[in-house]
């Protein structure tokens, strides 16, 4: 509502930012429609979490091993993750563009983050890989929590091993699905380091979402009190979203019962 | 209880009116560099020799990084402790100035007759909006053409090119498998020579529209574009921003590249190949090159703007103007240029190659347009611009969607 620069104190300017924003500004649609779309990534991250969960729940020999390998790119920090990804992708000494040339997947290499095409899915893969680890701690806990007497119950019953996890498994785990689903999403909102690090938006804003938009309005283009504006729509965005995510998992999900 | 009261009022009064003349007494400027933590030791030199001056000043430096060095500065500025003198690079002073947050230093420079052509006169001109200066240079670069020896020969071409077709002409003889004949920086204005060279203008002559919606303008996004498609020109050019051009022409790929003299260093320390028989340097065809210097200025905010303007001299005296050039290799728009090229023909006679294009033809500089808004038409310009070389957007559609940003954004 105000305008405002470092430079100079602030004036009215009613809803002026807004209108520029929803009527005018494409960059800002654009960078929407990114963020939707690299949100996206934590249904992914969730289902190959779960995947993952399930196989290191079982008696497989070494799965403590296994559970420390999947969870250690957790804790690295997330610029280091967009160097060791950007090299990957690197069109001319990366690994991938290496393996895919050796197994002759491609002819000719792949510029992965300087492409419209590649750019955001080769983000996207890079922010699975880093928090697939921790969805996977957060839903084995929840596996762990499933009193056994129920699958045993519902076996000696005749329940098959799809209709067992379909029926007391999922159900039971939800809580656990949707705190990772709301770390996703707060993440994939705020997942400003990565993609700054690994793409800086582009190339032309093929990955720029709403955080790294602000930043740009904010620093780069010193439009302070449009970059203000910018971030209340996404604090209002973040709302809905949650609001329609706690309605997907039945309303009360992950809600404490007091009672017990 | 009331008398120990009184003791601790009467005491804390009594320091206070004792270390007053002490603390009245010392001034305190503050220095903000870009990236130059390398340069410590000697901008300790610059406040050692201003301490001798002025006894009475204290200078506390600091340096950030390119991508931190604006966030802080704007943070600083808001916080009312601004950093007193700055260094910044490109045309980030623009946005300050046109919203009063630099000094003037026109007086300080009339004032001073020892100042009269000590500065490059033109490089000086860059840093000029609306009639007054706001900085003075502190290193000053432009961009080139280097050329990949090899690459020409093995494609037939005996010279460097000197028009446009030429330069996609060269390129694309040269392109071939994993090979790419052309390249060039683009952040800040820096592609802009490619169509300064074909008479294309940003904007109007007196700033007001945008004049580069023309079918010249048109003819040579198309011959980009297509250039690009075809792999003439690397798809880096529009997407990486300074390491990746660096390291892709670094590799020995890459025929021609169009770059700020600061890339060659990077490049050489990249690129075994490069040596005097493999490397060389010259001018964009039509002399065309955009600058892209560093400067200093003094925050308005400044208490002693007089003090900082004296710390500035100081900075690019000559005894510190002749240190930085010949401890960078770079030039440093003061008279010593001469002196440090003379001395670097002697010492390295291939960087002495590139760097004497620095002080060529700098009346050919061009993308100097002294515009508040500079961010924002650059990203209104170069967003559409890029999208039409990659081939997203038909070059028509670009510019005319291109020229309907910058109208807006000059007429706000």
């Amino acid at each position: 509502m105000q305008s405002w620069s470092p430079f100079k104190p602030s004036t009215f300017a009613g809803l002026t930012h807004y209108q520029e924003l929803f009527f005018y500004d494409e960059v800002f649609w654009k960078s929407l429609w990114n963020t939707v779309v690299f949100m996206s990534s934590s249904p992914i991250a969730i289902g190959l979490a779960l995947a993952l969960a399930l196989l290191v729940d079982t008696r497989i020999r070494g799965r403590g091993v296994y559970r420390a390998i999947i969870f250690i790119s957790y804790p690295l920090m997330t610029v280091a993750v967009g160097i060791i990804w950007r090299w990957l992708y690197d069109e001319k000494v990366g690994l991938i563009n290496y393996v895919l040339l050796s197994l002759h997947l491609t002819q000719r290499r792949i510029a992965f983050l300087d492409s419209y095409e590649w750019a955001m899915p080769s983000v996207v893969v890079a922010a699975v890989w880093q928090i697939v680890g921790f969805f996977m701690v957060i839903l084995l806990a929840g596996l762990q929590n499933i009193p056994p007497n129920l699958e045993e119950a519902a076996a000696l019953d005749g329940a098959s091993a799809g209709q067992r996890f379909r029926h007391i498994t999922l159900p039971l785990l939800r809580p656990a699905i949707f705190l990772c689903l709301m770390i996703g999403v707060i993440n994939s909102f705020t997942s400003f380091d990565l993609i700054y690090v690994m793409t800086g938006g582009g190339p032309n804003y093929a990955t720029e979402v709403l955080i790294t938009y602000i930043y740009r309005v904010a620093f780069v283009l010193s439009k302070f009190d449009y970059a203000a504006a910018l971030t209340i729509v996404l604090f209002v965005f973040l709302l809905i979203v949650t609001a329609v995510a706690n309605r997907l998992t039945g309303g009360e999900a992950g809600a404490v019962d007091a009672a017990e | 209880m009331r008398r120990t009261l009184n003791h601790i009022v009467i005491g804390v009064l009594a320091l206070g009116l004792l270390t007053w003349p002490v603390a009245a007494q010392q001034k305190k400027l503050s220095l903000l560099t870009w990236n130059i933590p390398i340069y410590k030791e000697k901008i300790e030199g610059w406040i050692a020799d201003f301490k001798k001056i002025h006894p009475d000043v204290t200078v506390e430096w600091f340096d950030k990084k390119g991508p931190e060095w604006g966030p802080f500065y704007q943070t600083q500025v808001v916080a009312g402790t601004a950093p007193d003198i700055i260094d910044t690079q490109g045309a980030i002073w623009l946005e300050y100035a046109a919203n009063g947050g630099l000094v003037d230093i026109t007086p300080y420079l009339q004032r001073d007759p020892s100042l009269k052509d000590y500065y490059n006169p033109r490089f000086l001109q860059t840093w000029v909006y609306e009639g007054k200066n706001y900085m003075v240079p502190f290193y000053v670069s432009k961009t080139l053409l280097f050329y990949n020896k090899t690459m020409l020969k093995e494609a037939g071409i005996a010279r460097p090119p000197q028009t446009f077709d030429e330069l996609l002409d060269a390129a694309r003889k040269m392109t071939k498998g994993e090979k790419s004949g052309l390249m060039t920086l683009n952040f800040d204005w820096l592609y802009w020579p490619l169509l300064a060279m074909n008479g294309v203008e940003l904007l109007t002559p007196d700033l007001k529209k945008a004049a580069f919606n023309t079918p010249a303008a048109v003819k040579t996004v198309e011959a980009l574009a297509q250039a690009t498609a075809d792999g003439t020109i690397n798809k880096i050019a529009w997407t990486g921003r300074w390491v990746e051009p660096n390291n892709a022409f670094a590799s020995g790929t890459v025929g021609l590249y169009q770059a700020h003299a600061p890339a060659f260093f990077y490049v050489r320390g990249g690129g075994p190949w490069v040596n005097g028989d493999t490397l060389g340097a010259t001018q964009m065809p039509g002399g065309f090159a955009v600058p892209n210097s560093h400067g200093l200025g003094i925050s308005k905010s400044s208490k002693y703007p007089d003090l900082a303007w004296e710390f500035i001299k100081l900075a690019t005296s000559e005894k510190w103007a002749y240190t930085f050039g010949k401890n960078f290799k770079l030039f440093t728009g003061t008279r010593v240029d001469s002196r440090l090229m003379e001395e670097l023909q002697k010492e390295d006679p291939l960087a002495a190659s590139v760097m004497k294009t620095q002080l060529e033809q700098v009346d050919k500089l061009v993308a100097t347009w002294p515009l508040g808004k500079d961010a924002q038409i650059k990203e209104a310009f170069y967003s559409e611009f890029q999208a039409a070389v990659l081939g997203r957007k038909p070059a028509a559609a670009a510019l005319a969607e291109a020229k309907r940003k910058v109208d807006r954004l000059l007429a706000r």
